[in-house]
């Protein structure tokens, strides 16, 4: 058993001639809280996308609980049931309620009869406070709640990582605080978590560990405080300065 | 030998059936009469020879051009249609002894002023494709200065002279003159050219057969049914004769209803027939489409190549084409008959299912790509992502194309009629060719296929409400 949940080996991403990603070793450990930053562009959410592969390395190695998920006998599917996903758009399954999109995976892939998927959904909705919303269909739920009932549909596989690509960027910003209330919850309880987000408040705030990302490539990282009151580089400095002072 | 002298011998070992190529549109030779069944000359002395020798035959009435083509296929025994004994013929085919002597005329509308070949200059003619009269008509349009327009059956040829569209046809006599002797609006002149006879082919193989035509032929002749045969259909000569010979398979009411009335049961029998082939080939093209259009989203190279090969290929044939291909193309190649209905469905499954499997690939393609994310995120499988989220969201997106689709293959099964289908288009053709009532009887198919398509539509709407509350 390895000592991380993720290994990133040295990994380049190509789509193309366009490099993208080039050369990122980062490590995250049980009940990290890691999360990236930089400027568009700079390769956080592909490099996001690729810890389940929803992306797939050009060269380089992903190691999940020490298991390469490029790998001729690595099932993908079994990797994914353990890694939560939440995208910018929240890609609800608008043809089914919330109840409907929350029990799918858990029913489909046989983890749970009917009965246990509903009692667990109703769980999860209570964890993302939407205990009422049930039998709701997702276009008559705000963003917000939209975004929090993809969570609850994440958790519902119990995860034992949880992916956030830029989860509260589509949204109202009256709606950014429930959302982030959630995932600040969710770090409390030990989940670990890699997060690709602009709210460097919440960033200083829960993040075990700050990732800048800068032209496909790690250029700092550290604890939130040295990042964001003494960063090293030029560049991330002028990158704070940027997002703090907009 | 002993067979031949006693018919009633053979009857008892089994009979063998032979089929057997005819035209649709060449009166008195061959035509269906109001009752939809086949009559005419060719008919009446292919049964007598049938009958006489201790055979079978089973009729199809595939249009000249096809039965020629399906002949050459194998797909059919012989050929009796008004088919004139010719050289080029002899090698291909056995040709029997002749039955019929017949030559060229020429015709012009009543009023035209056109007396001989020489006011044909810089005329234009119409022909019927395949037919000794074609020939001959490329022959002298060199020498004579006019050109020619080809028509696939007798009745449209006659109309675009009516019209005057075309300034004369030609045409076999007898067929000419029993077209005139049934209103058509013409007039033979000059004399007639090319005099040559009608002969019954067969496949070279088909010596047997053959035999047993020319034999049987000989004692028709012997003992005066053959005479029977020819004045039932021409009279004995006299013009008033013909009048009446003609009468004997005509219905009397000319009128729109009378029409209708008479050709009822006709034009049902080939909505039927239309309606089983829509049927019958939407099931399968949408099996095919939608199979066909799931490949080509499978992310593997190979499944998407596939799909776009097939949706290239089906697509890009002309239906018509595809049909004579499958119909006449296909049997030479495997070596064994493709009944026409099959040929038709075949046909229809992949032009129909080609254009089913765009739609249904595009349909999954205009599903958000996120969807597909989302769902392999949460650790389902393609296939169960694809089943389970993308296909409900995009059967939504395709169900008005695959409306249009239900209706385009309704309207496109009428162009099956050129391997000889009777369906409704068919059969207007056929009960055309018998009473030159062009006008009344294309009103009254195309209204049919009007309340048809206006019934499938409404059927759609309900339907596509339904899906959508």
């Amino acid at each position: 058993m390895s000592q991380y949940r993720v290994e990133m080996k040295n990994v380049h991403k190509s789509f193309g001639d366009n490099d993208v990603v080039k050369g990122v070793n980062l490590n995250v450990a049980n009940n990290e809280v890691v999360v990236m930053i930089g400027a568009s562009g700079a390769g956080k959410s592909t490099v996001l996308r690729m810890i389940n592969g929803l992306e797939t390395v050009t060269s380089g190695e992903i190691l999940i609980d020490g298991e390469d998920i490029a790998h001729k006998g690595t099932d993908i599917n079994k990797v994914r049931e353990k890694i939560g996903m939440v995208f910018q758009h929240f890609n609800l399954f608008p043809n089914m309620s919330v109840m409907g999109n929350i029990t799918l995976a858990p029913t489909e892939l046989g983890i749970a009869s009917k009965d246990e998927a509903v009692k667990q959904a109703k769980e999860m909705l209570e964890v993302v406070g939407l205990t009422d919303k049930a039998d709701a269909m997702p276009a008559q739920l705000s963003g917000g709640q939209q975004q929090r009932v993809a969570i609850a549909r994440a958790l519902a596989m119990h995860p034992d990582i949880m992916l956030f690509d830029e989860p509260t960027s589509a949204l109202d910003p009256e709606m950014v605080g429930d959302v982030l209330g959630v995932m600040r919850r969710l770090a409390k309880q030990g989940m670990t978590m890699v997060i690709v987000t602009h709210e460097m408040g919440f960033a200083k705030e829960v993040a075990d560990r700050v990732v800048f990302f800068d032209n496909g490539t790690i250029l700092e990282q550290g604890k939130p405080k040295d990042i964001f009151e003494h960063p090293k580089e030029e560049r991330t400095k002028n990158f704070l300065n940027k997002v703090l002072n907009a | 030998m002993l067979g031949a002298l006693l018919p009633g011998k053979t009857v008892a070992a089994a009979q063998k059936t032979y089929t057997i190529g005819t035209d649709v549109t060449f009166a008195p030779f061959e035509f269906a009469n109001q009752d939809n069944k086949y009559v005419g000359i060719d008919l009446d002395l292919i049964k007598a020879i049938a009958k006489e020798e201790g055979f079978k035959v089973e009729i199809k009435p595939l249009g000249f051009n096809a039965a020629v083509q399906a002949l050459e296929a194998r797909q059919i025994d012989g050929v009796i249609a008004g088919m004139s004994i010719t050289p080029e013929r002899k090698q291909k085919f056995l040709m029997s002894d002749p039955y019929y002597k017949s030559g060229v005329v020429m015709a012009v509308a009543k009023k035209s002023s056109i007396k001989s070949l020489k006011d044909l200059r810089g005329k234009r003619v119409a022909i019927k494709t395949g037919t000794d009269s074609a020939d001959y008509a490329n022959s002298i349009k060199q020498k004579y200065g006019f050109s020619t327009v080809t028509f696939d059956d007798s009745n449209n040829m006659y109309q675009d002279v009516t019209t005057g569209n075309s300034a004369a046809c030609f045409e076999d006599q007898p067929v000419m003159q029993y077209g005139i002797n049934n209103g058509m609006a013409l007039k033979i002149v000059g004399k007639p050219a090319r005099e040559g006879a009608y002969g019954f082919a067969t496949s070279k193989n088909n010596q047997a057969l053959m035999n047993k035509f020319n034999i049987g032929l000989k004692k028709l002749r012997a003992n005066g049914q053959y005479d029977k045969i020819i004045e039932r259909y021409l009279g004995n000569g006299s013009a008033k004769s013909q009048k009446a010979a003609a009468g004997n398979s005509q219905t009397t009411d000319r009128s729109f209803i009378g029409l209708l009335k008479a050709n009822w049961s006709t034009l049902m029998g080939g909505l039927r027939e239309t309606m089983v082939l829509t049927i019958v080939a939407i099931f399968f093209a949408t099996l095919v489409g939608i199979l066909v259009g799931l490949l080509g989203v499978i992310p593997n190279k190979l499944c998407q190549g596939t799909a776009t090969t097939f949706i290239y290929i089906f697509r890009g044939l002309p239906l018509m084409v595809l049909a004579l291909f499958i119909y006449t193309g296909v049997p030479s190649l495997i070596g064994s008959k493709v009944p026409a209905f099959i040929a038709g469905i075949v046909t229809l499954t992949l032009n129909e299912g080609a254009y089913t499997a765009a739609f249904v690939k595009g349909g999954i393609q205009a599903v958000d790509p996120g969807q597909m994310e989302a769902a392999r995120s949460l650790g389902l499988p393609f296939g169960k992502a694809m089943r389970k989220v993308i296909l409900p969201q995009g059967i939504k997106i395709m169900i008005p194309s695959f409306i249009n689709q239900f209706i385009i293959t309704l309207k496109d099964t009428s162009i099956l009629s050129i391997i000889g289908l009777l369906e409704l288009t068919q059969t207007g053709k056929i009960i055309i060719a018998r009473n030159m009532e062009g006008f009344k009887i294309w009103t009254m198919v195309a209204l049919i296929y009007l309340i048809i398509i206006t019934l499938l539509t409404w059927l759609s709407n309900w339907v596509q409400k339904k899906v959508k509350a």
